[in-house]
């Protein structure tokens, strides 16, 4: 009966914990402009990031190593050293992008300034990241991320023209309105919110972090294979909800107020409020989760003593990474920069940076040497593959069709 | 660059033979060496401030587009915000500060016609009519947002200029939006 609730519980905290402020601006501006054109991108993300946490999870299950470890092993200290300068980069961004979605919503609810709420945000994060237990912490923010589900909800309420929907996701292609390089712009920006590298250093150490086994793999493919594509539905609901109302009336997403109009509509004050807790919840869980990242990667790298399982006294380079990124996101944000525009750019580093914890963990769950009996089977290996050629043509479109459309503008 | 108008039905057109027209001339004649000399020149003089950038008529023309077409869309967003706060349907504090972020996606469009340097006589009419456009939707952007504050209880020192009612709000915004789309028409072209 305990792993049972166990197993559920880590279904749900995988829902709620899966959607980021990379996915609800991504989403927002992608059913605002392009309606439901991009949803196969989503479906492929969701089936890319399953793909790659299992494999994660499970080197970590099984070699007692997470992510960056392994890079470096199998890498060595030069190439994992320029691997590591890239991924803590994107990490940073990512965390910029967070910590900015947290004050963002939180001036959502109250009207006080964002400037004002960044430096409560970062004190808060830390102050968890500080005395509050990795499960407690984990299992909280995913929950509570679970408010996202307002989304879904507000779409069932706006009744909207199910086939019409159905019309514009299938076949997928460019709307005559939009050019074709913006769709692909987006479509990389779409593969890499919902395939962020943080989350996949986030759980391979979270699994180090919980002493898992190779008996837990069961749990883990569980919790991958339902919680991320139940999240990953909540991703297509936002995207659902901006092209049933905002899409019609010519509204292009520039703010994240903007998300709130559609279910304001649906579902009135009490709708509002539970998506507003929900998207706290989700960039405050998600900024928790790339501040923990920026350590785990750093520490692995240098062979640290790192984990929340360890007191801050006896983890304390470990500890300080994390207030340094906490530190450098709060002085990026209180230049003024606008957070969505962070957010925008660290989805597209993301599918940039991707190759570069995708191939590693490809290689290492394919070493008998490493996995013993837990290697690859001829299915995954085949989806990995095809996941390899996906990720390594996105990491190289990116950067070429952001400056040809000028960042999708 | 983003460039798109709604039809007569309402739905949205792509702007592609603006864009196809209006962007990569102006170099065309220059041969291979010189072109580069040029651009390096170009560059150069528009970094340290000795000439104000210049455009082709296509490109000022789908710039003066993109503007108002930002400023039609803070407009909707404004309409859609106040409708649903007067039907209790939104927060003040979630409503002023959709208002907020739309007076400043207006802020950049107003930026970006005032920055720009129309080539020709007809890119300089297209140009004045999207400030227009774009002060108009800000007023009205700006007076409902007056109005969300007043009903939140806000005391306001010129209580008077602020709208009597919602009705009265989305009257202005719906006239302001419609001048941005009229606006935006004429910036497309037949």
């Amino acid at each position: 009966m305990s792993k049972l609730l166990a197993a559920a519980l880590g279904i749900l905290t995988a829902i709620g914990g899966f959607v980021d402020i990379g996915d609800l601006v991504t989403n927002a501006v992608v059913g605002s402009r392009f309606g439901m054109s991009l949803a196969w991108v989503v479906v492929l993300g969701i089936v890319g990031i399953c793909l790659f946490a299992s494999m994660s999870g499970r080197v970590a299950a099984v070699s007692g190593r997470a992510t960056f470890e392994v890079i470096r092993e199998r890498l060595g200290p030069r190439a994992a050293g320029a691997n590591l300068v890239a991924s803590f980069a994107i990490n940073l961004l990512t965390l910029t992008a967070e910590v900015g979605g947290i004050a963002l919503a939180l001036h959502l609810a109250s009207s006080v300034e964002p400037r004002l709420w960044i430096p409560v945000a970062a004190l808060a994060v830390w102050l968890v990241l500080w005395r509050v237990k990795f499960q407690i912490m984990e299992n909280v923010a995913g929950l509570l991320g679970l408010l996202l589900v307002g989304f879904a909800v507000a779409l069932f309420l706006l009744g909207p023209d199910w086939g019409e929907l159905l019309r514009q996701a299938v076949p997928p292609s460019p709307p005559g309105t939009e050019s074709p390089a913006s769709y692909w712009y987006y479509a990389v920006a779409l593969f890499g919110a919902a395939m962020t590298p943080y989350e996949v250093f986030f759980f391979s150490s979270g699994a180090v972090e919980e002493r898992w086994t190779a008996k837990d793999l069961a749990t883990n493919r569980v919790n991958v294979l339902l919680g991320f594509p139940l999240g990953g539905m909540l991703s297509l609901s936002i995207a659902a909800c901006a092209a049933v109302v905002l899409l019609p009336a010519g509204i292009e997403v520039t703010a994240l107020s903007q998300l709130m109009l559609p279910v304001a509509q649906a579902g009135g004050v009490l709708l509002v409020a539970v998506v507003l807790v929900g998207i706290v919840a989700a960039t405050f869980g998600a900024a928790l989760e790339t501040a923990l990242s920026s350590g785990y990667t750093l520490a692995q790298y240098l062979g640290w003593s790192w984990g929340k399982f360890r007191r801050p006294a006896r983890a304390a380079r470990f500890h300080l990474t994390m207030i340094v990124a906490l530190l450098l996101a709060v002085g990026i944000l209180m230049t003024s920069v606008d957070p969505v525009a962070v957010t925008e750019m660290s989805v597209v580093f993301s599918a940039v940076a991707l190759p570069l914890t995708y191939i590693p963990i490809l290689v290492v769950a394919n070493d008998p040497a490493y996995m013993g009996e837990h290697v690859n089977g001829r299915v995954v290996n085949a989806l990995g593959m095809v996941f390899l050629v996906i990720v390594v043509v996105a990491a190289v479109a990116a950067i070429p069709l952001m400056i040809a459309t000028g960042a999708g503008s | 660059m983003r460039c798109e108008r709604w039809d007569a039905a309402g739905r949205r057109r792509p702007r592609a033979c603006i864009r196809a027209g209006g962007e990569h001339q102006g170099v065309g004649t220059f041969g291979g060496g010189r072109r580069g000399a040029a651009v390096a020149l170009a560059v150069v003089l528009a970094c340290t401030g000795c000439v104000a950038s210049r455009q082709e008529p296509g490109q000022a023309t789908a710039a003066v587009a993109d503007a108002v077409a930002e400023a039609a869309s803070a407009g909707e967003t404004a309409r859609i915000t106040v409708g649903l706060l007067d039907e209790g349907r939104l927060t003040g504090p979630v409503a002023d500060t959709a208002l907020l972020d739309q007076l400043r996606a207006l802020d950049e469009a107003e930026t970006a016609l005032t920055t720009l340097v129309p080539p020709d006589a007809a890119s300089t009419a297209h140009r004045t009519a999207g400030l227009a456009a774009v002060g108009d939707v800000s007023d009205a952007v700006v007076a409902a947002r007056s109005w969300v504050a007043a009903r939140s209880g806000g005391r306001l020192a010129g209580a008077a200029d602020v709208p009597a009612s919602a009705d009265a709000v989305l009257a202005d915004l719906a006239d302001a939006t419609d001048a941005a789309d009229a606006a935006l028409a004429e910036a497309d072209g037949p």
